[in-house]
């Protein structure tokens, strides 16, 4: 298959403009700047691209919710504050072809009329971010960013934001309370970020890697990309695999390609001979994970809903029989602990209060109805927080207990673990 | 409007009604921790999650408008279940300390478990713990995070309605912690609202730390006694001793903002320097007598006297009737004309100033004068003066985003929330005022204006300092407004000259067809009040025509000629407040006998013949009219101490002395005889409408008093307030501070401990070119006085003021002023 | 029973005096029974169960700390109104907290010992203790404070008690004072 998102990756300098240009960078651009915005918006649409940040909702749904005023200043922000553990992809972009990232988002501003945008990237990535200003301050040198780009009359600003390192500031609202200074807690919705965003403006919120999609969708037409994978969610997809498998890495592959063809063909299978596939988590620790009898489910968004887990950012995480499912949830909770905000209650002090119970059956300290009792925290915390991340912990957890509770029984009646 | 079903009923409400508002409205109760009607709803608690028919999550009611058609349950299982939940997590690291936490008894996170919590904890893992012992943010506030729900009420009060910013949230998830900057101990405007917000006994009070639970305490619903915001609040005693002072939720026009003042300066009251006992002078020595003894011995030494050689001088802090009857004993048993109730103001300046605000045209809401276009703030520094006024600025102007202009010499705290600020020079209000008008006018001259021209204009701007493109953007807001709303100081009082531009603008304003609201701040708790019981030389009760007598400063001329033979003070302290070095002093000195009834020793009363001990507002029933001319009752709790009687008992005793039918006998009889008497406040009641108004404002129009009859009142013109032409740096300018007001406050022991020595307050440029540092001991030399005191620089002030708050005993202000004289310039040098 | 003819059996009864004895045995079954008087406070004094509610104790941790935080719940708690409690800030290490009672004192004559103050106390400082001996000749005794309930009483929580113990009266000058030997006892119901 013909590489759209990570076509540069590995090519040496693929960093710099200049290659980027000689491979055929930036004119997408130039098609999109002759365009009218109306039509890049419906090509999108046309084009079934749903967000890669985990709602996979559709991007250009999302972009015909700005409110058509000239005279209002709209936002574009990038959502590069990739948290999620197992989740590499967007770093994968930013570090080697940012001008892909600064294409997509250039015309992304050019179509919902935006002059300002934000790229909002998580504080560990140093060197990503340096990356990202110099190929900024290239793209601002050679006239794709600035004032009237191209003679056409379109201004834009990019700005790269560097975050504290906090996950919630991948969730959309929290993102914008950070740039604009206060604490990364999420806002109320509605209203909506389409219509009262950052500063209180209409702002669109995308993903590095949807936003990277749009220069191949204005390049080589909406009909190419939604004929690649399923129908309802077309289009390429990198997916991250780690874990135990022979060759973990960035895989960019249609999106619904399956468990099976990802794990055993892609990356040369298991990792130990002996030890086979005990479970694996198809998008990042908040989705619940999928036993071996669901590898031939395609990961695409609406066939791993029917499963009862999500695509989430399209980390897929291997696990074998070596794997301790009481460790694995209690490390992932004490994720999610670490990292709620703190504004709703139910997540500030639920989650720590999961930790604190895995935590002991781990060590051995498990007492007879702690599983009654995890169930019973994660009903009163999903469904009743602020934003996903309670929600998220949670799904991961009843996941674990869902398959796994006989492992669980197992550490709190023998205080030791049923694998090692 | 849309129509909802809530539990069945269905009911209509506005569009963008919130769940919650509507459920309450509909007589459901839907409890609440982080919402609260006046502050930025943030939907975290989770408390008030209801199930809305259709949708699969509960939703936060306090943060989701109702739709058209919406099916609301607040009370279903699953509700309930989410209720006990949430309770069940803020409990898990909740300290549970209710033994020892002051807040045991009236907390809400109690009353709620209680409620609808989980009964059964099921918690049984080690607590997070942010600190082992209680920690001090600030001389009154003392602290205990682990007892912290994150409603985040405090954070956003101290943002929204006080300004102040100085809290904020350490720390994320279970360690986020709302507190000052890295715990530091907190320079702030020490207000406390932050403790009275906090549900549960986090911010706590230090002065009422570990001294007695709420079911110990008796309560007195009343109005605090320091400036004339008139805010509702509620005092509470315990064993005979004022233990706090606390503001209701939606109640009053306060609601549950105080001041630093209102909420900690209450304990003057328990001062152990009160006076307890009539004394007499005898042989030149005070000595206690009974009451009987003192009153024979005032109506001894007053019988012979010619009513015009006898003065008296009445604290704008006694209640409506107490004034009343005061000026009845006056004028109907003494039969003297010579009456006042400042010792700072001239009575000229009050009848103009009267006059061009209206107060004879009845009350004016502060929350109507929010709804105005534009507001102008002019006169008075709202921030320290009547800062629960600064907070409603504030937060209406937050929400509304009228045009809030502010003009004075002095930096604010409200600057920020002001849309144009004019920093003009002292006591050139008039210039100000001025210079809009004639910018307003654009050649279409009233009969009032002619004569005024450009080249006066260019005067104005200059006796102002202000630029004149402020000027114009000031005049183009005005008159883009089609409501306008003036809010007026007591610099007005101080520099006279003010009140006819104030009265011109108003005048001009209103022909434009404008929609022109004045409101009055004043700092007295009663002034107004003194004003129309007819506590002036000038005018009767209601303002009427009276037979003119003497102000203060005519009364002190008449006694330094020893023409004033007999002078009754009750609760002024002349000898202190009134400007110029000693002359006070001197003249009350010839005055041939001199009643003092007060509550503490003053200088006053030390000079006196007879010393009459008073009670405090809470030793006493009346009424209040604040500046807006809200008439509101006051309640006794406690009784005077030792044998002070309330100054109603004292005024009617000597009255008797004279005629035994004198005055109706009881405090409400007064106010029946008022009633009839002032038709103005002939709908004054009792009692407190203690309902919100549906419009969520907090009002109660119903006890603003109406308009007079005939007001005896019309706006004067004054000479320009000159300045001292001697070469010194600073032009004096006075006030009250944001910890004190008047001198009661002085006697408070947590007002003294968040400030006690005076203080000199200049802009930063100035220090910065002296300099000199914020904090440093220096001396600052008048003309004629000399005192040591701390310097305090503030950001924007204008250059070359200098201003030194009126309060202070060790350095008072008064003696920098002289009489008939100037403003004083003064010098600041560093002490070595 | 017949009046006519002779009754021998009546006669054996009358020579033998057995009605008399029959009416006595009553009598003579306390005269050699265990007597159920106390010779207290000479000799004897009864030393209550644990559930008796005698004179209020307030109670020490095993550091020596009190146990009391002033919270006011006893106060609160009391149908008489006879306690009274203020509280005050100290952190010199007194109590357990640092918010310890300034004033805590009973009223004995208006307290009915009904022991709601003992259920009251979330740190269970205040007990309603085994002492019994309230009377006094004056009001001194009436009005009990912090410094006098926080001695321990002569009957410590250990002790079972629902027995006898041995008991001397002694007359000082300040009054009449009983002293127990809690070692040696009897048991003995009553």
């Amino acid at each position: 298959m013909e590489k759209v998102l990570l076509k540069n990756l590995g090519k040496p300098g693929s960093h710099t403009l200049a290659n980027y240009v000689a491979s055929g960078g930036y004119k997408a651009f130039s098609t999109a700047l002759k365009m009218k915005p109306d039509n890049i918006i419906q090509m999108v649409k046309d084009s079934g691209l749903r967000g890669r940040g985990g709602a996979g909702f559709s991007t250009g749904l999302k972009w015909s919710f700005i409110p058509k005023d000239p005279t209002l200043q709209k936002y574009l922000c990038c959502n590069a504050d990739e948290g999620e553990p197992g989740t590499f992809k967007d770093r994968g972009i930013i570090d080697h072809d940012p001008h892909l990232l600064i294409e997509g988002m250039a015309i992304s501003c050019y179509a919902i009329g935006a002059s300002k945008s934000y790229i909002y990237i998580r504080g560990e990535f140093v060197f990503g971010a340096e990356r990202l200003q110099e190929a900024i301050d290239e793209a601002y040198a050679n006239g794709y960013l600035g004032k009237n780009i191209q003679g056409s009359g379109f201004d834009l600003d990019m700005y790269v934001h560097r975050g504290f390192g906090a996950y919630i500031c991948g969730e959309e609202t929290a993102l914008l309370e950070s740039i604009e200074g206060y604490r990364a807690q999420p806002r109320k919705k509605p209203p909506f970020p389409a219509l009262a965003g950052l500063y209180g403006k209409p702002t669109v919120i995308n993903n590095v890697e949807t936003l990277s999609c749009i220069p191949a969708i204005v390049e080589k037409g909406p009909e190419w990309f939604s004929k690649m994978g399923p129908v309802k969610s077309p289009g390429p997809k990198i997916y991250c695999v780690s874990g135990h498998v022979k060759k973990p890495g960035l895989y960019e592959l249609p999106m619904g390609t399956t468990a099976r063809d990802i794990i055993y063909n892609h990356c040369g299978g298991m990792l130990r001979d002996g030890k086979p596939l005990k479970a694996f988590i198809p998008g990042g620790v908040s989705a619940p994970l999928l036993m071996p009898a669901d590898l031939d489910t395609p990961l695409d968004f609406d066939s791993l809903a029917a499963k009862g887990t999500m695509l989430g950012s399209g980390a897929v995480i291997v696990m074998d029989t070596s794997t301790c499912m009481v460790k694995t949830a209690y490390i992932i909770n004490r994720f999610f602990s670490h990292e709620s905000c703190g504004k709703c209650t139910p997540c500030r002090d639920g989650t720590p209060w999961l930790t604190r119970i895995l935590k002991r059956i781990e060590h051995g300290e498990g007492r007879p109805g702690d599983l009654e009792l995890l169930d019973g925290v994660c009903d009163n915390i999903f469904g009743r927080t602020f934003c996903p991340l309670g929600d998220g912990a949670v799904m991961a957890l009843r996941g674990a207990l869902k398959n796994f509770r006989e492992e669980f029984q197992y550490h709190i009646d023998h205080k030791r673990c049923m694998v090692s | 409007m849309v129509t909802v079903k809530i539990n069945g009923k269905e009911i209509t409400v506005e569009d963008n009604t919130l769940i919650l508002d509507a459920a309450r409205d509909a007589g459901y109760e839907i409890p609440t921790f982080c919402y609260q009607a006046d502050l930025m709803g943030i939907g975290s608690c989770r408390m008030c999650l209801v199930e809305i028919e259709g949708q699969k999550k509960l939703q936060p009611s306090c943060v989701t408008p109702v739709l058209h058609g919406m099916s609301i349950n607040t009370d279903s299982g699953t509700v309930q279940t989410a209720r006990a939940g949430v309770l069940e997590f803020l409990l898990a690291n909740h300290a549970m300390d209710c033994p020892v936490c002051d807040k045991g008894g009236e907390c809400e996170l109690q009353d709620m478990v209680h409620k609808h919590g989980p009964h059964k904890g099921r918690h049984a893992e080690p607590k997070f713990k942010f600190h082992d012992k209680d920690y001090v943010l600030s001389p009154v506030i003392i602290k205990n995070s682990n007892r912290c729900v994150q409603c985040m009420k405090c954070v956003r009060v101290c943002r929204e309605v006080v300004g102040q910013n100085v809290l904020g949230a350490l720390g994320r998830g279970d360690h986020q912690e709302p507190t000052s900057f890295f715990r530091a101990f907190m320079n702030c405007e020490m207000d406390g609202n932050c403790i009275e917000v906090c549900p549960v006994g986090c911010f706590m009070r230090l002065p009422y730390r570990y001294k007695s639970r709420p079911w110990d305490l008796k309560s007195s619903d009343t109005i605090c006694p320091y400036c004339a915001t008139g805010c509702r609040m509620v005092i509470e005693e315990r064993a005979g001793t004022l233990m706090r002072a606390k503001a209701q939720l939606g109640v009053g026009l306060n609601s549950e903002t105080l001041c630093a003042r209102g909420r900690f300066g209450q304990d003057f009251v328990n001062n152990p320097e009160r006076i307890n006992q009539p004394l007499v002078r005898r042989y030149g020595k005070l000595e206690p007598v009974t009451w009987e003894e003192a009153i024979s011995h005032i109506k001894e030494n007053l019988t012979a006297l010619d009513g015009d050689k006898i003065g008296g001088i009445a604290s704008p802090r006694l209640t409506n009737e107490e004034l009343y009857l005061f000026q009845k004993l006056m004028r109907e048993v003494l039969g003297s004309p010579n009456i006042d109730s400042s010792s700072r103001f001239s009575p000229d300046a009050v009848e103009g100033f009267v006059a061009a605000t209206g107060m004879g045209e009845g009350g004016v809401s502060v929350y109507d004068c929010m709804e105005a276009d534009t507001v102008l703030i002019i006169g008075t520094h709202l921030s320290d003066e009547n800062p629960v006024i600064d907070y409603i600025v504030r937060r209406i102007s937050a929400s509304r985003r009228m045009n809030v202009i502010i003009a004075s010499p002095r930096a604010m705290k409200l600057d920020s929330s002001a849309n144009i600020v004019l920093r003009h020079n002292v006591a050139s209000e008039n210039a100000v005022l001025t210079s809009l008008v004639i910018g307003l006018n654009e050649g279409k001259l009233a009969d009032t204006l002619k004569g005024m021209h450009e080249a006066q204009l260019d005067a104005n701007l200059k006796a102002s300092g202000v630029s004149a493109d402020l000027i114009s953007t000031v005049v183009n807001r005005l008159a883009a407004s089609s409501s306008i709303a003036i809010i007026a100081g007591t610099d007005f009082l101080r520099y006279p000259e003010g009140i006819s531009g104030l009265g011109l603008l108003k005048d001009l304003l209103k022909s434009r067809g404008k929609k022109v609201t004045v409101m009055p701040v004043l700092d007295r708790a009663n002034q107004r009040g003194a004003w129309e019981m007819g506590v002036h030389p000038g005018f009767g009760p209601g303002y009427s025509e009276t037979r003119k007598g003497l102000g203060t400063e005519g009364m002190l001329d008449a006694a330094m000629k020893g023409e004033l033979e007999a002078l009754y003070v009750v609760g002024s302290d002349v000898a202190s407040m009134y400007p110029g070095d000693d002359f006070a002093r001197t003249a009350l000195s010839k005055v041939g006998f001199l009643i003092v009834q007060d509550m503490f020793m003053t200088e006053t009363a030390r000079q006196a013949h007879v010393v009459l001990p008073g009670a405090a507002h809470a030793e006493k029933d009346g009424t209040y009219t604040n500046q807006e001319g809200r008439a509101q009752v006051i309640k006794k709790l406690l009784t005077a101490p030792g044998r002070a009687k309330q100054d109603i008992n004292i005024i009617r005793a000597i009255g008797e002395s004279f005629d035994r039918s004198f005055g109706p006998k009881h405090f409400a009889l007064v106010l029946d005889e008022i009633r009839k008497e002032v038709p103005s406040y002939a709908d004054v009641s009792l009692s407190f409408n203690n309902k919100r108004n549906t419009d969520n404002k907090l009002d109660n129009r119903g006890a603003l008093v109406k308009a007079a009859a005939a007001p005896a009142v019309k706006v004067k013109s004054f000479n320009p307030a000159s300045v001292e032409t001697s070469g010194a740096r600073f032009i004096l300018t006075t006030g009250n501070h944001l910890f004190h007001s008047g001198r009661s406050s002085m006697k408070s022991e947590t007002l003294l401990g968040l400030l006690k020595g005076a203080v000199v307050e200049i802009s930063e440029e100035d220090a910065a070119s002296l300099g000199l540092k914020s904090g440093e001991k220096v001396r600052v030399k008048g003309a004629n006085f000399e005192a040591q005191m701390t310097l305090l620089t503030k950001k924007g002030t204008k250059s070359g003021v200098a201003f030194i708050a009126e309060n202070f005993d060790d350095a008072p202000v008064n003696r920098y002023f002289r009489r008939g004289g100037g403003i004083p310039r003064v010098d600041i040098i560093k002490t070595i | 029973m017949s009046r006519k003819g002779f009754d021998l059996f009546d006669l054996i009864k009358k020579v033998l005096f057995t009605d008399f004895v029959k009416g006595l045995t009553v009598t003579l079954g306390y005269n050699i029974s265990k007597s159920i008087t106390m010779r207290y406070p000479d000799e004897e004094k009864w030393i209550p169960y644990r559930r008796f509610r005698g004179l209020h104790t307030l109670n020490r941790d095993e550091n020596g700390r009190e146990l009391c935080v002033a919270c006011e719940l006893c106060s609160k708690a009391c149908p008489t109104g006879c306690i009274t409690v203020i509280p005050e800030e100290n952190d010199s290490g007194r109590g357990i907290a640092d918010r310890v009672a300034k004033v805590w004192t009973v009223n004995l004559v208006r307290c009915l010992f009904c022991g709601y103050c003992e259920d009251a106390c979330p740190t269970r400082a205040l007990r309603l203790g085994r002492e019994y001996e309230l009377a006094c000749a004056d009001y001194s005794c009436t009005l009990m404070s912090r410094d006098q309930l926080l001695v321990p009483q002569p009957v410590p929580e250990s002790i079972p008690g629902g027995y006898v113990v041995k008991s001397k009266l002694e007359r000082t000058p300040q009054g009449i004072k009983v002293t127990v030997d809690l070692s040696k006892f009897k048991k003995r119901s009553i």
